[in-house]
């Protein structure tokens, strides 16, 4: 049966790896990172010379090579992330300020990537505010746009920095600069998207204020919106091969995963210790690895869910 | 009873032991009390001193702490003990439960020994000496142990074995936990299981241990006085074991969960806020979640946690409470908590949502 999925993935991250060690001594990190490494992690990408926009036109370009696709033949780009950091190094938030009180603010990734990478057919979209689940948005709107008739291939990439002036730690999660490239179309012959859920609660938009509240309503949630794809896509718990996750603390993992019912061994969980947790696109950069190493094989039935810090839970049921 | 004889009560001041002493004295003209209280000052009969005598001791000492004189008046006078008295806290260390509730009982039972006639010893513990037990849930004594939640139910279970061994006459009482005064659900004392519904409502509640099975076995204060009152100083209630508990009118956990939360969602202000119904999850993924919260919580949240902590692994060891000894020497059994559940919810926020949901304002 073909429906739309996912043809391709690539992604980039920046030179320069630091362990929690370097971090710590940095002053980057606010807990202690023996804690943090109980919790999963070891060390992340950080870019020192790279902007967002770089690793993004990395992540296309080498997405598009890899799976020799026209450049002409892409109807749609969906770009995520925050525009304003796009162009400057390091995510600099002096070169941000100065943007924004300029005409500089015009100045668009997403337009500049459909030109470098020729996309001349492509209308371009971009989306941002979703946190961590910008790029399952822009792949649930590439899936509905290709439903519609509206596009046969969309180009989703998704690039999103931590400024330099930025800790590298976000509650009890460690966090990688990096960028993803994610082609869907039409008739994908694996990885076929079979159900989608998103769960948005605008009631915890101030999520400081909230925190409390946040952590408490996070599994619930979290368990509804996993529940929901699992029942679209006609799975049980036991029915899933792999669960692809997003790069937080695997204990929040085990947690969620007690609640929903779904083995712990299931969890792909190799990359919070090497990349830790981006907010670019966890998920498909794990997918793109566990395909590579062997662990997804075709038909395997792979779930895949991330939460959007306050307000966002998203999954995606893929049959690979 | 003839009239120089007396009952001596503990936890009188309580609302359970006062609701209890009222509908004693109001039952039999002749029937005096002594309350065992700590302090002799604080005492209000509400209408009944004039057959109540408040003497001061403490159960914590051999002896209750008593005057020689107070001592000698029970001794002559006493024919029956109702003890009520516990200290409820489920947070107390071991030591500090069985300080009250164990060795309170002790020292209570060697009273009872030194009195000059036969004395009934009417206790009142509770049905969650059970403990970690699961399944249905006999009127014995006999069950072995597997453990407990809390201090609080194991001091209580260790006062029940006193009782048996040291007691002539006895009857023990196991009532469920109390919630509200009667089936109009009017609450005149909080617990733990309001603090937990204010922080359900609050939106504070990540995930509840339980099961398919478990339910929530509550009873009103009605219930449970009018009961301990009819058998207290019955004769063929002596030996018995009776649980005031709804049995097979509790509720099944989840749906508990969801009526409160289909009465609380009918206001949009609360609905529009996106709270999710916690889930039930097993024992060892809540004591994951605690683990982390012990962690990485701030200390607010910590707190909140640490407050269910003590008896929330109680909902993931489904029981049945068997009724049926209870129900036989009474003749009537506690109302379904169907019956009474939401006017109880409806009552304890009619004033609205206590400051623990309103982190935002602050």
């Amino acid at each position: 049966m073909s429906a739309p999925g996912i043809t391709g993935v690539a992604y980039a991250l920046p030179a320069r790896r630091r362990s929690l060690t370097e971090l710590a001594k940095l002053g980057q990190l606010e807990s202690d990172s023996s804690l943090l490494a109980q919790f999963g992690f070891d060390g992340v990408y950080v870019a020192e010379e790279e902007t967002p926009y770089a690793l993004a036109l990395a992540a296309a370009t080498a997405v598009l090579t890899e799976h020799k696709v026209p450049a002409n033949d892409v109807d749609l780009l969906l770009y995520c992330g925050t525009s304003a950091l796009a162009f400057s190094p390091r995510g600099s938030a002096a070169d941000v300020a100065r943007r924004l009180a300029t005409t500089g603010r015009f100045q668009y990734p997403a337009t500049r990537l459909q030109y470098d990478l020729g996309l001349e057919r492509a209308s371009t979209i971009a989306l941002d505010q979703l946190a961590c689940t910008s790029l399952f948005a822009a792949l649930r709107l590439a899936r509905a746009t290709i439903a519609a008739g509206e596009a046969r291939r969309v180009l989703c990439v998704s690039a999103e920095f931590f400024p330099e002036c930025a800790g590298r730690e976000a509650i009890f999660n460690v966090t990688a600069d990096a960028a993803c490239a994610v082609l869907v179309e039409r008739a994908a012959p694996q990885n076929r998207i079979l159900s989608s859920a998103v769960s948005t609660k605008g009631y915890y938009w101030d999520a400081d204020a909230l925190r409390n509240e946040i952590v408490a309503s996070y599994f619930p949630t979290a368990k509804h919106v996993v529940d929901e794809t699992l029942q679209r896509a006609g799975w049980s718990p036991h029915d899933v091969t792999w669960v692809i996750p997003h790069n937080v603390s695997v204990r929040s993992w085990e947690i969620l995963l007690g609640l929903v019912g779904i083995p712990r061994e299931r969890l792909w969980d190799h990359n919070v210790a090497r990349i830790g947790h981006t907010l670019a696109g966890d998920n498909f950069i794990n997918l793109r690895d566990a395909i590579d190493d062997g662990s997804v094989r075709p038909g395997d039935r792979l779930l895949l869910f991330s939460y959007g810090y306050g307000a966002h839970w998203t999954a995606l049921a893929v049959e690979a | 009873m003839p009239a120089t004889q007396a009952i001596l009560v503990t936890g009188a001041t309580g609302l359970l032991g006062r609701a209890v002493l009222q509908r004693l004295l109001a039952s039999d003209a002749r029937l005096r009390a002594i309350v065992l209280v700590r302090d002799a000052t604080r005492w209000s009969g509400a209408g009944l001193h004039e057959r109540v005598t408040a003497v001061e001791g403490d159960l914590r000492s051999v002896g209750l702490g008593l005057t020689g004189e107070v001592h000698a008046l029970i001794r002559q006078q006493v024919r029956a003990i109702v003890h009520f008295a516990a200290d409820t806290r489920f947070s107390n260390p071991l030591a500090q439960a069985q300080a009250v509730n164990t060795a309170g009982t002790e020292h209570l039972l060697e009273l009872a020994y030194e009195c000059t006639s036969s004395v009934r010893f009417a206790h009142v513990s509770t049905a969650f000496v059970a403990g970690r037990r699961t399944g249905t849930i006999a009127e014995e004594l006999d069950a072995p142990s597997a453990g407990w939640v809390n201090a609080y139910e194991q001091s209580k279970y260790e006062a029940e074995q006193l009782v048996r061994r040291h007691a002539a006459d006895w009857v023990i009482f196991r009532p469920a936990t109390v919630v509200c005064d009667d089936c109009h659900g009017a609450v005149s004392q909080l617990n733990a299981v309001h603090r937990a519904l204010r922080l359900y409502r609050a939106g504070l509640v990540a995930m509840i241990p339980g099961t398919d099975r478990s339910t929530i076995d509550v009873v009103t204060t009605d219930f449970v006085a009018e009961a301990i009152a009819t058998l207290a100083l019955r004769a063929d209630a002596a030996g018995c074991v009776a649980h005031l508990c709804a049995g097979d009118g509790a509720l099944p956990l989840g749906d508990l969960l969801d009526m409160t939360f289909a009465y609380w969602a009918r206001d949009s202000e609360w609905r529009r806020r996106g709270i999710a119904r916690p889930p039930l999850v097993d024992l060892n993924t809540y004591a994951l979640f605690e683990r982390s919260i012990e962690e990485v919580g701030d200390p607010s949240i910590k707190r909140l946690t640490r407050s269910l902590s003590h008896f929330v692994p109680q909902l993931a060891l489904p029981k049945l409470f068997e009724t049926s000894t209870a129900r036989a020497l009474l003749g009537f059994g506690a109302p379904p908590v169907r019956e009474f559940w939401l006017r109880m919810v409806e009552q304890l926020f009619a004033e609205g949502d206590t400051a623990l949901g309103a982190t935002r304002a602050a």
